[in-house]
């Protein structure tokens, strides 16, 4: 075992310890901070209702997802080849994505109803944006150099896109793609909270007016597990396309 | 603000204004969707004193929990930088705290702080904190060790090597992470007041979505993007003001 698996081991372990010592040893009520050992009896007892919940938000998570990535690369791919056009909506989509997308989920839920779409919507729309910003940042950040020599041995513009810009600017769509994942996860369940029938939100939602802290918790822990799991499947993606980083 | 910055802020928000404007009247566009801008700052204009509260509450819970956030960042980063073992033993649960969807943790740190401040602030916290001490981290990692060399030859001991070259070359960097995780904590401070606050943007929203207003909830829109750039700009002015020498690199 290597060094650092060990140490990270290690540090998780002692974390988990003194939480589980903390609330054990000071008596710590569990509808302030149940114990680790606590949350997962309640996990497990609970997992027919859960699981559901958790499939339910997993694929409003991943179809928003995916559908935002293809958006926001081809939006990007556009505005880098179209240099007017990106100098007219450039500020727009800035000045969109100031705000913070949670202010936006309202209008989400009032427009697509409180079913799965509202949340593909936000969670495309979000993750797009992610995407959107990273790609175009790469394209443009391309060697001019390149493109002159490219382009003097007769390439067009797709093919600078294609030979020059898209293969250099993979590093930068795979950190947004990257950085999207938890974002997806974070952006479906909070926009199921707001309003939805289904889902780990929801069931946050309504676990917190039943003041029943300890499944709360539980929908926490699905949660995380599902972000970090989405989280790493991406990374590994990752290091097989951008191989040579 | 100097003569040239004016218009090169005002530019953009005219620019979107007009489309706006244009887009709801070129297309018909339903106010269901989109109301136009004139009835949307109306609104804004009509009450205003609430929403001025709203921007000063959130603008408030954002900016104490950003502060938070940066200090324990910048604190993490260096304690990393020098603690090689501490970094394997706990960035990694750092890194596994970022894929806790925070969001639903507020129900949770509302019952802890009750319905304070604090609780909004620590939610911006939580989404701050990470990406400072990451960029902390690489920054002072990333000084030429023949910088500190020169430094030690002439007697610097690690204090002054901190104070005196890795923070200010880290600098450049933390900034960047300020600006990016700015939007979030002021996310974390909105969805903060989902959870039973009466004051501020978040509530506002709620509210707006509760009575199905289209136009209050842009206006509540409008009021978030207020924030974000007060907060864009606190953090713009502390840039020029501490990166002093960016600009001559």
């Amino acid at each position: 075992m290597s060094g650092a698996l060990r140490d990270g081991l290690l540090g998780a372990a002692l974390f988990l310890l003194l939480w589980e010592g903390v609330v054990r040893l000071f008596g710590v009520p569990p509808w302030i901070l149940p114990p680790p050992s606590g949350i997962l009896v309640t996990t497990w007892a609970a997992r027919a209702s859960l699981l559901p919940a958790m499939l339910a938000t997993g694929q409003e998570a991943l179809a928003g997802y995916a559908i935002g990535a293809v958006l926001g690369i081809l939006l990007a791919m556009l505005l880098a080849l179209a240099a007017p056009l990106r100098r007219l909506l450039l500020p727009v989509i800035i000045a969109v994505n100031a705000v913070p997308v949670a202010a936006y989920a309202p209008l989400a839920l009032l427009w697509f109803g409180t079913g799965p779409l509202s949340k593909i919507v936000m969670v495309a729309f979000v993750v797009g944006f992610t995407v959107f910003l990273n790609t175009l940042d790469g394209l443009l950040r391309v060697d001019p150099a390149g493109i002159a020599l490219l382009r003097s041995f007769g390439a067009s513009r797709l093919g600078v896109m294609r030979r020059l810009r898209l293969p250099a600017a993979l590093p930068d769509i795979a950190i947004g793609l990257r950085v999207s994942t938890v974002r997806s996860m974070i952006v479906a369940i909070v926009t199921e909270m707001l309003g939805s029938q289904s889902g780990l939100g929801w069931t946050i939602y309504e676990a917190v007016l039943q003041i029943d802290f300890l499944r709360v918790w539980a929908a926490i822990l699905l949660a995380s597990l599902l972000s970090l799991a989405f989280f790493g499947a991406v990374g590994v993606l990752e290091r097989r396309v951008v191989f040579w980083r | 603000m100097s003569w040239r910055t004016l218009p090169r802020l005002a530019a953009p928000l005219l620019l979107i204004a007009l489309l706006w404007e244009g887009a709801v009247l070129g297309f018909g566009i339903s106010p269901f969707y989109l109301p136009p801008l004139r009835q949307v700052l109306g609104a804004i204009a009509a009450l205003w004193p609430a929403y001025q509260s709203a921007f000063l509450v959130t603008l408030a819970e954002a900016t104490a929990g950003f502060a938070m956030g940066a200090l324990v960042g910048i604190a993490g980063g260096i304690a990393f930088a020098h603690l090689p073992r501490l970094r394997r033993m706990v960035l990694p649960l750092f890194v596994v705290s970022q894929t806790v969807p925070v969001i639903a943790f507020g129900a949770i740190v509302v019952l802890w702080f009750g319905n304070t401040l604090a609780a909004k602030a620590a939610i911006a916290f939580y989404l701050t904190f990470f990406p400072v001490t990451v960029n902390t981290l690489a920054g002072i990692e990333a000084v030429d060790p023949r910088q500190v060399a020169l430094l030690r030859s002439f007697g610097a001991g690690s204090r002054e090597l901190l104070w005196k070259l890795r923070l200010p070359a880290a600098l450049p960097r933390i900034f960047t992470a300020l600006r990016l995780s700015a939007p979030l904590a002021l996310a974390g401070a909105i969805v903060g007041e989902w959870f039973g606050a009466t004051q501020g943007v978040g509530a506002m929203l709620l509210a707006a979505l509760f009575n199905e207003q289209v136009v209050a909830i842009w206006a509540a829109i409008l009021a978030a993007a207020a924030v974000g750039s007060a907060l864009f700009a606190l953090v713009a002015l502390a840039e020029r003001a501490l990166v002093f020498w960016r600009e001559e690199l």
